[in-house]
């Protein structure tokens, strides 16, 4: 197997990564939201932007999650620093980044946080699909008298 | 084209200084969002600041190279020949 074989064969596990991507998107519709209807013009290029961020996340986990983790960690070493340190303290205090942040777990579901193995898909992302894919079909008046006060 | 079939000018269309611009577009927005601290609740700094200020980082070292290039301009005179490769 050569070079152009093996980059062949990454090409096509893309082809594939997208293929089951709408499969999924398929079988959980919620994660794929229609436009409003009267969503035009600068807005619907909003949302198209959310909607394709929210596909990058749920369709690229481990990379996203690296990336993640490399802003993280170049944020804490900015941090360190007196500017970065102003910087931080100033965003922690900003209301604009609480509505950022409200947006930013709307359109990645917050699969990007919580615990992760190196180089893979973090938990929270396989937890999420699963409840999607899975949980779809049952009923939630059945279940949630079963679920004990308190748990989500 | 492949690999073995490269096409000479492919860098003409190359994105990249697109993509710099575009960080450093980005690391100015965290600055204007940080402007707003004055009406905000404190609150810690969790990992969704830090990845904010990553990006502020990344924003202000890609602004420090357009610096550099701008104090190398104003002090040597482009030729015709390096001109385009940096400025394209």
């Amino acid at each position: 197997m050569n070079a152009e074989h093996l980059i062949g064969m990454l090409a096509e596990l893309e082809r594939i990564r997208e293929a089951t991507l709408d499969l999924v998107e398929h079988a959980a519709p919620q994660l794929l939201p229609a436009p409003p209807d009267h969503v035009e013009g600068h807005s619907e290029a909003v949302f198209d932007l959310l909607v394709g961020a929210r596909r990058a996340v749920l369709g690229n986990p481990a990379a996203a999650r690296r990336l993640h983790d490399m802003l993280v960690s170049e944020g804490m070493r900015y941090a360190r620093t007196a500017e970065g340190a102003l910087l931080r303290d100033r965003l922690a205090h900003s209301n604009a980044v609480e509505n950022l942040r409200r947006v930013w777990e709307t359109v990645s579901l917050n699969v990007l946080d919580g615990p992760a193995e190196s180089n893979a898909a973090p938990t929270a992302w396989v937890e999420l699909l699963a409840d999607a894919v899975v949980g779809q079909g049952l009923d939630e008046a059945i279940l949630s008298p079963l679920r004990p006060e308190g748990f989500a | 084209m492949t690999l073995t079939d490269p096409i000479a000018a492919l860098a003409d269309d190359c994105s990249f200084i697109g993509y710099l611009v575009g960080l450093a577009g980005v690391g100015r927005v965290v600055h204007t969002l940080a402007g707003d601290a004055e009406a905000g609740t404190p609150r810690a700094a969790d990992d969704f600041v830090h990845l904010l200020l990553g990006l502020a980082s990344l924003g202000a070292g890609i602004e420090s190279l357009g610096q550099g290039t701008v104090t190398a301009a104003q002090t040597t005179r482009p030729t015709t020949t390096d001109a385009p490769r940096w400025l394209r």
